[in-house]
């Protein structure tokens, strides 16, 4: 692996994908490594589509990567991570929920309305291109069994830690805590463990 | 929270993550800024909203105001007693501050003042790509450039203490990519906030009335502006990396991409890298110095070819020989935002190496997903009985053009509303609709304008509408909060964010005293109601000023929780779609069973799609979150 991982987090306004890049910021900083984000913040933020770029390592300098440069993508949703394909490079990781929210074009009729099992397919057979390993946890269901189920970003991110062990336990719960103080950052915590303690296999 | 994780208030030496506006405001106060003010745009507002969250307590005035050119006038009265003073604005609001900020120029300040203006390059959420770098010119006002949030909030700590050594405003002009870039930033030494110190009438500096005046003062300013480079010397904005023959010339973020760049092809070393921080008045001293041994100039800049022709200009009347590249060779584009492979392929094409393509898959084609009014948005039923009024009072949709503002109400351009016909600038629907009515126009015609936006410029046009007697319906969408930018607060409000106790100005006090012909406030809950005042209004001469006012539905969620959410009954679902088509709201989905199903989740509980559903197949669940 080259010294700096890049990570896309695609995701839809609202589910948290801003909180996990923040998350892994923190961590790595609390790791004492070097990071550096590119976000989308303001009216895209709401039930839009949103993505996070993440770089961590010992030097980094541009908040952003190109097209087939992303070791790792986290998905909070089918369809962004479809929308998000492009960035994966050569052997690379995706992570994704298995959470599939239309959006108005798709209700509408303006736009396809893919089924979930086509569009992890669909998905797979796009990323066996680039020698990529697709993992699909049931993050929402996981998260709600621990009371929260918008805690489902952090079961994604310890998904990833367990492959990609860039960032230690003691600095992503530093880093929650410092972001979801209280009750919330206490279930997040928990969902980062459940996600890391995963046994989960590449289902491509 | 813990002092060492609270951006404001760690101690000197903490290194932590924080976005370029937080970083910016530790700048502020690291400098001792007393003064914080500005108007929300996005890429500006996090640095107020920083303080409002983490600086309870903290000796300073920091508060939202109208609107920006208010704001400038506010942090420039603090600035002449002496005081430091910080304002921030995006780049359109500062074409809305520029009369004053051109005039601070010639009186200039005692107190540091510093203008931050934030640029979009992409645009991401901006209505164009304006390069405010030009402002600088404009204005003739120093201006720093920095690339990474470390350097935005150190160059806060520079631009005050310029701004107090030659008595001007400093504009400190970032990017998005600046803005909202989380990286780690190690902390400074906090100073005692900087208060007014002393104010004494000065005619010739203060009063633009005077012309010999003016002149005087003009002179003056450029004489302060000669000495800008002299003065920033010891600051090391600008610097000088790598050596050779083959130079590029990089600001901002640009600078980043670069040094990524350059890394990616393994000549970081080969090629001298000259980084800018102080773009005007150009280090003309510095720039002669670093660019003499070069023979080949790359200027990688976000949006226009600014200081490539600077540079340029420079070359030439310096005599250099000097080959400079850039945008206006077409190495970069000068539409969207930069990145890491264009810059890469610009250096590439620059030193000649072999444009290989990397290349990469295709992604597969999603359906589009552009943000939506939220679920249960009172803003989407205020559109609805707009529609439904102007149908009801008989005239066809296209008959009545609705002139659109500023504001999360701008989503309702998009399927299934298609309701606004035109979003132009901050206050503008009023103006424009009147403009169209007056030249000719025969139907009726319709302005539609948020609360926030109508008191930072809606109010103008208002008194205009109504002194010129030019019919027109206005519908002021009061959510009671500024919601697009982050939920900020407005004159309505009896408390700032800062605990500060204030006035709650009434929007119908205003227009019913401006002489507005008939005013009702109407809850856009109460949709029927809304349907039968915008037929009454539409028909009535005059201009007649319809309220909608509801709290915003995300932020009264945030603050008082879900009472009630709705689901739909799959097996009386009769898939008529009736719900989705005439609401669009986010929360309702076709599912695998071709039946409507609502995320549960999503949903505020608004009712209308239950309303609409001809077959009660949604139904209300109760929630206490
Ligand atoms: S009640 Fe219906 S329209 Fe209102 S938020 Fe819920 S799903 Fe959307
Ligand atoms: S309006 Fe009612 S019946 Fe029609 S699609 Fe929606 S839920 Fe089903």
């Amino acid at each position: 692996m080259s010294e700096v991982v890049n990570i896309l987090i695609a995701s839809v306004g609202g589910q948290g994908g801003l909180t996990l890049s923040r998350v892994i910021a923190l961590a790595a900083v609390a790791d004492g490594k070097s990071v550096r984000t590119g976000e989308t913040l303001g009216m895209a933020q709401r039930f839009g589509s949103v993505v996070s770029y993440v770089r961590v390592g010992k030097e980094v300098h541009a908040p952003m990567f190109g097209y087939g440069e992303a070791h790792a993508i986290l998905g909070l949703e089918l369809i962004e991570v479809s929308r998000n394909l492009h960035y994966l490079s050569n052997g690379a990781s995706l992570f994704t929920a298995d959470e599939l929210k239309p959006p108005i074009s798709s209700s509408l009729g303006i736009a396809d309305n893919p089924r979930k099992a086509d569009l992890i397919k669909e998905i797979c057979s796009k990323a066996r291109k680039v020698k990529g390993k697709v993992y699909v946890v049931s993050a929402k269901e996981l998260a709600a069994k621990l009371g929260n189920p918008r805690a489902m970003n952090m079961i994604v991110l310890g998904a990833f830690n367990r492959e990609f062990k860039i960032l230690s336990d003691s600095a992503i719960e530093k880093a929650i805590t410092q972001l979801l103080p209280g009750k919330k950052g206490e279930t997040s915590i928990k969902a980062y463990y459940v996600g890391k303690s995963l046994n989960i296999v590449p289902i491509c | 929270m813990q002092k060492e994780l609270n951006p404001l208030k760690a101690p000197a030496g903490t290194r932590i993550a924080l976005m370029g506006n937080e970083a910016i405001a530790r700048g502020a106060i690291e400098s001792g800024t007393y003064v914080i003010t500005g108007y929300p745009g996005t890429p500006s507002s996090e640095v107020l909203m920083t303080i409002h969250e983490f600086g309870k307590g903290l000796d300073l005035y920091a508060e939202w105001a109208v609107n920006e050119r208010v704001a400038f006038e506010i942090a420039l009265g603090a600035a002449i007693g002496g005081a430091r003073a910080l304002v921030t604005m995006k780049a359109p609001g500062a074409n809305v501050a520029s009369d004053p900020i051109l005039s601070a120029a010639y009186s200039g300040v005692d107190g540091g003042l510093v203008l931050l203006i934030a640029d979009d390059p992409g645009p991401i959420t901006t209505q164009t790509e304006q390069d405010s770098r030009w402002f600088a010119e404009l204005s003739k006002l120093p201006m720093l450039t920095p690339s990474n949030p470390q350097e935005a909030k150190d160059f806060v700590i520079v631009a005050h203490e310029l701004s107090e050594k030659l008595k001007l405003p400093v504009i400190l002009r970032t990017t998005t990519r600046v803005n909202h870039t989380v990286a780690p930033v190690v902390t400074g030494d906090i100073r005692p906030p900087c208060k007014y110190v002393n104010f004494v009438r000065d005619p010739p500096r203060y009063v633009r009335a005077g012309m010999a005046w003016n002149r005087e003062r003009h002179a003056w300013l450029l004489g302060q502006l000669s000495k800008v480079e002299e003065e920033l010397a010891g600051f090391r904005v600008n610097r000088v990396e790598g050596s050779g023959t083959r130079c590029v010339v990089a600001e901002g973020v640009g600078y980043e991409y670069v040094i990524e760049g350059l890394e990616r092809l393994k000549l970081r070393d080969k090629v001298k890298v000259i980084k800018l921080g102080q773009i005007y008045p150009l280090p003309k001293e510095f720039l002669r110095h670093a660019l003499n041994s070069c023979e080949k100039v790359l200027v990688v800049e976000e949006l226009d070819p600014y200081l490539e022709g600077k540079i340029k200009e420079l070359a030439y009347e310096s005599g250099l020989k000097l080959k400079i590249v850039g945008k206006m060779e077409g190495l970069l584009p000068e539409v969207g935002e930069l990145g890491v492979n264009p810059v890469v392929d610009a250096l590439k094409r620059f030193l000649n190496l072999s444009l290989q393509v990397e290349t990469s898959i295709s992604p597969l084609a999603a359906p589009p997903r552009p943000p939506p009014l939220c679920p249960s948005c009172p803003h989407r039923n205020t559109y609805l009985g707009l529609i439904f009024g102007i149908l009801k009072a008989g005239y066809r949709r296209e008959e009545v053009p609705i002139f659109g503002d500023i504001g999360c109400y701008a989503l309702s351009v998009n399927p299934p509303l298609n309701a606004i016909w035109t979003e132009h600038s901050m206050g503008a629907s009023i103006g424009m609709a009147m403009g169209l009515k007056l030249s000719g126009f025969k139907g009726p015609v319709v302005a539609t304008i948020g609360d926030s936006t109508f008191f930072h410029a809606g109010l103008p046009a208002l008194a205009e509408a109504i002194h010129k007697r030019v019919d027109m319906l206005v519908l002021i969408l009061d959510n009671e909060v500024v919601a697009m930018t982050g939920h900020q607060s407005t004159l309505t409000w009896g408390r700032t964010e800062m605990g500060r106790p204030t006035k709650p100005l009434k929007i119908e006090e205003i227009v019913r005293g401006m002489g507005a012909d008939n005013v009702a406030i109407v809850n856009p809950y109460d949709i029927d109601k809304l349907v039968a005042t915008v037929k009454e209004y539409l028909r009535k001469p005059g201009v007649n000023v319809i309220i909608a006012r509801a709290p915003c539905a995300l932020h009264a969620a945030r603050l008082y929780g879900v009472q009630k959410r709705y689901t739909v009954i799959p097996e009386k679902c009769k898939e008529c779609m009736a719900c989705i088509k005439i609401t669009g709201c986010p929360a309702l989905y076709i599912g695998e069973d071709h039946k409507v199903h609502i995320m549960i989740e999503d949903c505020l509980g608004c009712g209308l799609c239950a309303k609409y559903c001809p077959f009660d197949a949604i139904v209300e669940v109760k929630s206490n979150e």
